[in-house]
């Protein structure tokens, strides 16, 4: 019988397994894990790197049931939040997911949004608006982005941030119409000084009242307005679908999931490559993530530990591979310190990141860092399997330690350098296995995803 | 681990009160003599210090023989017998002896009449305008020294390094979008913590850490070694500041004397931060000025001056540039609680070697007012702009968005 099936990638996103590569290996389920999450734990390496490329991305992608204990944790977390409106405690809230919760990808894909739609609560001042974002992003995060950037356009923290609130008909303001062209959906150069004058009209009288979205149909502007070339009475829900409809619109998509999950450099062919599956995909993420997590493009060995990680990548990370319980206020400071504090990004353009994460005193702080989390209980308890792999030679723990913190990628003279230090190191063995893990923590290439 | 060299230079801090240790720094901690091209010119150095509150320009610079002064200022104008004379008509502070001193050596300019247009009366807003150097933009997102430092990283990263100590967060002035800051307030932020254990494995991580970092490689590993290195080695330089420096000068025991002392110590310790922001608070003199005013400004000038006999004793002198600056002056009469309000134009100073001491531009009217405040006949973006392309060689278009004439401070 015919199956009607969306025509597979080819070219750069052909599918890793047909390149004839060295095929699925502890390495290959590392990068994928390390991208698609905040690092993974030990079993989800092992399970990954046991059932395959295809099994862990559809798992991934698959809502996954939750634990007893992580509901009730996040919904303490929350109310706490709710409680005390501090948005510290919304930080912690959200960093227990990243760290704990069992759909990873969802709260990766949050992230990705959150940077993408950078909004801050210095300006929004409400965790209910900010907690409310948040479930936006999250709810919508791996599916329609068509949805989303409606959703985002009456989000109440948005329209805080970016002055929708301030929209009026005789006194237009620009700012939520200047950055859905600029930083949503099409990227500079792709529109006029003059589309986003006319398309500011359009937005005006979308407020806020009693902290939900409110159509202000008195402070609205009724009379056409011409923009991207067409003329109408358009209002903001227009203007966001002629924004969707711009050929730039998935070539800018495109362009930031290669930078966030690929490389940082994407060239103009990778780019098309991803715009043409995200139009074909009608904008639909879960489909598209498959496609270029299970590309040769994805695990191309050039881009393999090719990207500095982000406070968060590194942090979290860590502490999923390594913890079992955490001191999340301490966490939550070092990560502002970092200068990655969540719900509070520099600006409306989010986080650069790359080279721009590390300076002088960063690399002191993730040093610091690997020093307190392996070698005491300051910031986190050690998970109880990585403790247990304490015991053997010094070849058998230097394996063990890379395996789960370098996803089995250190060279000849690295391992040598690791087993060598675990040789010298002093104290029982439990001792020697945290100098051992303090040490792979701190190294510049642990720096790297 | 924590030797006594350690302790003495966390108790130094300590005296200082709360370090922020704010700021701008990237990569403040690098070892300039080891990062290559970094020499010379490029070892520049610029030391602001904020007068927050809005400092009284007229009685830090006193038109004594102005009888408009005398007129306006019946309780707590300063007169021509008080000053400290710099020609027939200003004169300085009573209690800016050392500044005098500076003056009288030929290396103190005194700016005079400096301002914006529509100036603001808000400190938060004034501050804003001040730092953003952007009078237009109601809320600035970075700051002109945040520019210069962006400007500086995309050419070269080692030299766009900055410190900013004693605020409470990074001040706006070093704020950029781009290049990303922690802003650390303890000065132990800066230091290797030592983990539980036995001691001897702290001791081996770090050398095994130090050699790995120190291999080759290419692209971001490369990037993330060299980073590596010059951290571990500033903060073993950080660690031994206070074994390494040493000096005869007697710094007075205030806060700000405090922070520029860690200054002259982190240069002669060849950390090459080249831009550093200090904070002097409690300029917002409304009511019985005089006392706390005075106390001030025997704060600003004894600390600048045993700072500049430190440069001068370690050789760094001609390294250094140093500016005040406060958000606004104050309104020409002082109220009816022997204070004064919040006003517009005013003056600052600048320790310079390279540039014209002495005073520069004209004193403002005490006649000729708007809303009771001087006029600015100086826009202090030309200031900024003489730092910036005379001082640290860094296009000051580029920073502020326009040319502005520039001034003969350096």
């Amino acid at each position: 019988m015919f199956q009607v099936e969306k025509p597979q990638a080819d070219g750069l996103l052909a599918p890793f397994e047909s390149a004839g590569d060295a095929g699925w290996t502890v390495r290959h389920a590392a990068h994928l894990l390390g991208r698609a999450q905040f690092g993974y734990t030990p079993n989800e390496l092992n399970r990954a790197a046991k059932q395959g490329l295809d099994a862990t991305v559809a798992q991934l992608l698959t809502p996954q049931p939750e634990s007893a204990e992580f509901q009730q944790a996040d919904a303490a977390l929350r109310k706490t939040a709710f409680a005390t409106s501090e948005i510290n405690d919304l930080k912690i809230w959200w960093l227990y997911r990243m760290w704990s919760s069992a759909n990873p990808l969802a709260e990766k894909m949050a992230l990705f949004w959150h940077n993408h739609f950078a909004t801050s609560n210095a300006k929004v001042q409400s965790v209910p608006q900010m907690q409310a974002q948040n479930d936006l992003i999250r709810a919508q995060g791996l599916g329609d982005f068509k949805q989303l950037l409606h959703g985002m356009s009456r989000d109440t923290a948005m329209l805080v941030w970016l002055d929708g609130n301030a929209n009026r008909k005789r006194h237009p303001n620009e700012n939520f119409a200047r950055e859905i062209m600029e930083l949503f959906a099409l990227g500079v150069g792709n529109y006029t000084e003059k589309d986003i004058q006319e398309a500011a009209r359009a937005f005006s009288g979308w407020h806020v009242r009693e902290g939900a979205f409110w159509f202000n149909r008195l402070q609205h502007d009724e009379s056409p307005k011409t923009v991207f070339g067409k003329t109408d009475n358009f209002d903001g829900s227009a203007i966001v679908d002629l924004c969707l409809k711009q050929p730039a619109c998935p070539r800018f998509l495109a362009m930031k999931l290669l930078k966030t999950f690929v490389c940082p450099e994407p060239t103009a062919a990778m780019i098309d490559a991803v715009a043409g599956r995200i139009q074909l995909h009608d904008f639909n993420m879960s489909p598209v993530l498959k496609e270029l997590f299970s590309s040769r493009l994805f695990f191309d060995p050039a881009h393999q530990r090719s990207v500095i990680k982000s406070p968060l990548d590194l942090v979290v990370g860590s502490l999923r591979s390594l913890a079992a319980t955490v001191k999340w206020p301490a966490v939550s400071r070092l990560l502002a310190n970092l200068g990655q504090d969540v719900f509070e990004p520099p600006s409306v353009k989010g986080w650069e990141g790359g080279r721009l994460w590390i300076n002088s005193s960063s690399i002191l702080l993730r040093t610091n860092f690997a020093t307190e989390l392996a070698s005491s209980d300051q910031i986190a308890t050690l998970l109880p399997s990585v403790a247990d792999g304490a015991g053997g030679t010094s070849d058998a723990v230097a394996a063990r330690v890379e395996r789960l913190l370098l996803g089995d990628s250190s060279s000849a003279q690295l391992h040598a350098d690791i087993v060598a230090h675990h040789q010298r190191a002093d104290g029982n063995a439990l001792q020697k296995l945290r100098s051992t893990l303090q040490l792979v923590l701190s190294i510049p290439e642990f720096q790297l995803l | 681990m924590h030797g006594s060299n350690r302790r003495d230079f966390l108790r130094l801090l300590g005296s200082a009160g709360i370090i922020s240790l704010g700021a701008v720094p990237p990569r403040f901690l690098v070892n300039a003599a080891e990062t290559p091209g970094v020499a010379g010119r490029d070892k520049r150095v610029l030391v602001l210090i904020q007068l927050a509150g809005g400092n009284d320009g007229l009685n830090t610079l006193v038109p004594f023989g102005d009888p408009a002064y005398e007129k306006a200022r019946p309780g707590i104008g300063i007169s021509k017998g008080q000053a400290l004379k710099l020609n027939d008509h200003v004169g300085l502070h009573p209690s800016l002896t050392g500044l005098k001193s500076l003056y009288d050596e030929g290396k103190l300019a005194v700016v005079q009449g400096v301002g914006y247009p529509n100036p603001d009366r808000s400190h938060f807003r004034s501050m804003d305008i001040w730092q953003s150097a952007q009078p237009q933009n109601e809320n600035p997102r970075d700051g002109w020294l945040g520019r210069a430092l962006e400007w500086q990283f995309d050419r070269q990263p080692a030299l766009a390094e900055a410190l900013s100590l004693g605020t409470d967060k990074l001040p706006l002035a070093f704020v950029s979008t781009r290049v990303n800051v922690p802003t650390l307030r303890r000065l132990e932020d800066f230091q290797l913590v030592d983990g539980q254990g036995p001691a001897a494995n702290q001791k081996l991580t770090r050398s095994t850490l130090k050699q790995l970092s120190g291999q080759s490689a290419t692209g971001e590993l490369d990037f993330l070694r060299r980073s590596t290195t010059t951290a571990l080695t500033s903060a073993e330089r950080l660690k031994s500041l206070s074994s390494t420096y040493r000096t005869t000068v007697n710094y007075p025991a205030t806060g700000l004397a405090n922070r520029l002392k860690l200054i002259a110590q982190m240069l002669t310790a060849d950390l090459p931060a080249r831009m550093f922001v200090v904070s002097l608070d409690g300029f917002d003199t409304h009511s019985q000025q005089q006392p706390g005013h005075a106390a001030l400004m025997a704060e600003l000038s004894g600390a600048i001056r045993a700072f500049e006999q430190d440069l001068v004793e370690h050789k760094l002198s001609d390294r250094v540039m140093l500016a005040t600056y406060s958000e606004f002056g104050r309104r020409v009469a002082e109220n009816g609680s022997l204070g004064t309000d919040h006003g517009a134009a005013s003056m600052l100073f600048a320790l310079t070697r390279t540039g014209k001491a002495g005073l520069h531009g004209t004193h403002p009217s005490l006649t000729d007012l708007t809303d009771g405040d001087l006029k600015f006949n100086l826009d202090f973006r030309c200031v900024y702009a003489t730092l910036l392309d005379n001082w640290l060689e860094i296009p000051s278009a580029k920073v502020l968005g326009a040319e502005f004439p520039k001034i003969g401070i350096c």
